[in-house]
């Protein structure tokens, strides 16, 4: 076990090593204005753009820039181009309600995903099962910027049922929090609803002919212990990856959702900085996303052991 | 003549299934009486396993149609509700399954899975309670250390002990009739035998009456009473053992009871060969390091599967190797053809050396050098055709292509007792006996020089089994082919080869020629392996045991 956290650290320095340097790059390879032409305003002087340019750093080599970049994103005095606030700041600030929504809404994705695809498991064929398969495979097709905007006119401003937009601190008081959240987390639940309960399904489907179902069965358990402790519990084990890499990518940008709910989090930030091109903040966010994506990887392996008591951790497959 | 126990009248069991409904058992009738073992004998398809989970409504589906009464102790249980039956379920009436691998649940632990047969009849046992009682009957059943073996996970057990574990299980609440379906066909034949005297002793101890289902006659005449022939969903034969022994009626019981290879009649001997050696293996080693480390992973022990054997086979002869699962005898093969790198030691094919060639070096060699492998089902690709299974090698090494290589493949198939028009199949719509045909016609496709065999047999039934065996002595003569025959099964290697070798722990402990070796064993092992061998003779089986002192 220790051994394998270990190496799963350093896996982890070493993604988002080659994450920063793929994303520096490609920002330096990609068409885009001069950030010190930017940033010298409406009427650049020559003189200006030039002070800029080396206050900034702008003419080091690229190795070089990369390095202070780096240094400066962990030292938490990075600052953006556009706007010269400082970019830790923007994301600490982005946390709450990005957490907020991801977390209330992987909530309801795993409590509907499991609920529609045990029921779809075990009513397959019938009735029930084709009403939720229509009902997921609506959820996973559906664009969520048009579902967004859709349960905002109808839900916000044709009946005011729900506030348009916005974030309320939890501590500040936790009933607007979840009434500012609870539109946002349904858009964003939906998608993961209809995915999780199609593979969830089709997992218990597979699982139903194993051995060890027509064993439980032998032994007289009930037609529902056999489906509950049995056929769900081991179909479960891989909707925990799914919900780890799912999960992870998210915190790194429910970008269409915090947009058009104007959360103001992490996936704001993240799309205001790409429509900028404004370096700084995209290397702050991309590395934040791929530390939460490479973390949550790391926790389903270690779920996988405990799940699935064949698999040890850390030691060589023979 | 006491009262029966289960009494089965007329049960006929169908499927709706794609092509048509599948009569799996067609007005079959039977008694079971108390302290009785009857075996239901048949070969894979039979309807033999069929009726017996139906015993349990283990069949129940809505495209199932079942018909005709099943009474346990004057209950019927065809018409039974889903309350009633799992009353009957576990606690009157207790099943084994074939594989104990994947018949048990492999996230939960053995107890735990003992304990919820308990309580899911006996709601009143706590779970401390049920816990205990887990943990005699892991000790009632063989296990060695139980209070503490109760708290492993399956995959940590044996196959036969996970098969003591299963047997444990179903006798948790004390049934009165015991199924067993295959109990042992998983099995090496050493843990077979331990499996079937344990059979033996709980049915002589507790008068549990026992129905035992199997495919192989050997299996039959150590343990059953009573026995049963199926064929085609119908009861052809019945009677006392002795009577389907010594005087069987039916021309298929005949058949099967031909099928059964006998360990102690001697092979023909064959034509004594000469010739010059094919295979020379000397000091072979084959070790797997175990790794263990915070940061450089240091190696803390190795498995030592192959350790230091030589052998030779020479041109045209048969070499058997015997060994139980884990003996290393797999790990061999698979080295000798440098599919698995060796640790150390030689190898030498035709004279030349195989140890340390590049792949490509190796490439041309690989067309002398085949393996036919155990699973029939999971060695054939099954999104293939037959035809493109069996032409991928001719096609890889650039033999032949477009039309001549269906001529060529449909040649082969017809070769090993297939048909030309078999080629556009896909490998699901073959018995497990053609499909082992299938992977002996991949093998022969670019006339090898040399086949290793691994198991080729053992996941087939006996009567499919003599077949097989016969088509490879067939393909022997024709193209002079060399075998090396690995088993677990002495009996069958016996059968097949010149001569023998005993592989245990790594090690070659014993090698000769087949009757040497099968009649004066020098060593301590091979006599374990033969006395593990079912006899199919009720009274030989009989003066065996007596013998040894297990009855």
């Amino acid at each position: 076990m220790g051994r394998f956290i270990v190496r799963r650290l350093l896996g982890m320095v070493a993604v988002l090593f080659a994450v920063s340097v793929l994303t520096f790059l490609i920002f330096n390879v990609i068409p885009n204005s001069d950030p010190a032409l930017r940033m010298a305003g409406k009427n650049p002087t020559p003189t200006l753009v030039h002070n800029i340019t080396e206050e900034w750093g702008l003419n080091d080599s690229l190795p070089q820039q990369y390095v202070t970049m780096m240094g400066k994103i962990f030292s938490g005095d990075v600052i953006s181009y556009e706007g010269r606030e400082n970019v830790d700041e923007r994301i600490v600030e982005g946390i709450p309600p990005t957490f907020s929504l991801c977390i209330g809404a992987a909530v309801i994705w795993m409590f509907f995903g499991i609920l529609f695809g045990y029921l779809s498991a075990v009513r397959a064929g019938g009735l029930l099962d084709r009403a939720l398969t229509i009902v997921a495979v609506a959820g996973i097709s559906i664009p969520v910027f048009w579902l967004a905007a859709i349960l905002l006119n109808y839900l916000t401003y044709q009946t005011e049922i729900f506030p348009s937009g916005g974030y309320v601190e939890f501590a500040e008081n936790p009933l607007e929090w979840a009434e500012h959240l609870i539109l946002p987390w349904v858009t964003l639940a939906i998608v993961y609803i209809g995915i999780y309960s199609r593979v969830l399904r089709s997992n218990m489907l597979d699982a139903m002919n194993e051995d060890y179902v027509r064993t439980a069965r032998a032994k007289g358990l009930s037609e529902r212990q056999v489906m509950r402790r049995h056929v769900l519990r081991n179909s479960l084990i891989p909707i925990v990856t799914l919900f780890g890499l799912d999960f992870g990518a998210l915190i790194g940008g429910a970008i269409v959702v915090e947009a058009v709910f104007s959360l103001n989090g992490i996936g704001q930030y993240a799309y205001e900085s790409l429509i900028n091109t404004d370096l700084p903040p995209i290397m702050a966010v991309v590395l934040f996303g791929a530390f939460f994506v490479v973390l949550f990887n790391a926790f389903v392996d270690i779920a996988y052991a405990w799940l699935d008591p064949r698999i040890r951790l850390g030691e060589e497959a023979r | 003549m006491s009262e029966a126990l289960l009494t089965v009248e007329d049960l006929r069991v169908s499927f709706a299934t794609q092509s048509g409904r599948v009569q799996a058992v067609d007005g079959v009738s039977f008694e079971l009486k108390p302290g009785e073992v009857l075996a239901i004998v048949g070969e894979s398809g039979s309807g033999k396993s069929v009726t017996a989970q139906t015993v349990l409504g283990l069949t129940r589906s809505h495209n199932a149609t079942i018909s005709g009464s099943i009474e346990l102790g004057g209950k019927e249980l065809i018409s039974a509700g889903d309350a009633e039956l799992r009353d009957v379920r576990g606690a009157r009436v207790g099943m084994v399954f074939q594989d104990p691998m994947t018949s048990f649940n492999p996230v939960y632990r053995i107890g735990r899975q003992i304990a919820e047969a308990i309580r899911a009849h006996r709601e009143e046992v706590g779970k401390a309670e049920a816990h205990e009682r887990a943990i005699e009957l892991l000790d009632s059943v063989g296990i060695p250390d139980a209070a503490r073996r109760v708290d492993a996970y399956p995959h940590e057990f044996s196959g036969g002990m996970r098969q003591r574990a299963m047997i444990a299980m179903a006798l948790a609440l004390d049934p009165e009739v015991l199924i067993a379906d295959e109990p042992t066909t998983a099995l090496d034949v050493t843990v077979q035998a331990q499996i079937l005297a344990l059979l033996e002793r709980l049915n002589r101890e507790r008068g549990l009456a026992t129905i035992l289902i199997t495919h192989d006659l050997g299996v039959v005449a150590e343990v059953a009473d009573r026995v049963l022939v199926m064929h085609e969903g119908e009861i052809v034969e019945r009677g006392d053992l002795e009577r389907i022994f010594y005087s069987p009626t039916d021309p298929y019981t005949r058949k099967l009871l031909d099928a059964v290879v006998r360990i102690d009649t001697a092979v023909p001997l064959r034509a004594r060969r000469e010739s010059e050696a094919l295979l020379e293996v000397t000091d072979l080693v084959k070790h797997f390091p175990l790794k263990r480390g915070l940061l450089i992973a240091r190696e803390v022990d190795r498995v030592r599967a192959v350790d230091g054997v030589s052998f030779s086979v020479r041109q045209g002869e048969t070499l058997g190797l015997v060994g139980e699962s884990g003996s290393g005898k797999s790990t061999l093969s698979r080295t000798i053809l440098q599919l698995l790198e060796p640790t150390s030691g030689s190898v030498r094919f035709e004279g030349r050396e195989l140890v340390g060639l590049s792949r490509r070096e190796l490439q041309p060699l690989r067309r002398e050098m085949q393996m036919v492998v155990q699973d029939p089902y999971a060695s054939l690709n099954p999104r293939k055709r037959v035809g493109q299974i069996v032409g991928e090698p001719l096609r890889l090494q650039g033999e032949a292509k477009g039309g001549e290589l269906r001529r060529q493949v449909q040649g082969l198939l017809e070769r090993v007792g297939l048909a030309a028009e078999h080629y556009d199949r896909y490998p699901h719509e073959f018995s497990g006996g053609q499909r082992q045909r299938i992977g002996i016609a991949r093998a022969l496709a670019l006339r090898p020089k040399l086949i290793i065999a691994d198991e080729p047999v053992s996941a087939l039934d006996v009567s499919i089994r003599a077949q097989i065996l016969d088509l490879l002595a067939e393909l022997q003569a024709d193209f002079g082919l060399t075998y090396v025959f690995v088993a677990h099964d002495i009996g069958v290697v016996r059968h097949v080869s010149d001569r023998i070798a005993v592989m245990y722990q790594g090690r070659i402990v014993e090698e000769g020629p087949a009757d040497t070796v099968c009649e004066q064993p020098q060593d301590e092992y091979t006599r374990k392996l033969l006395a593990a061998v079912p006899i199919p003779d009720p009274h030989e089986a009989r003066a065996r045991r007596e013998a040894l002192g297990t009855t």
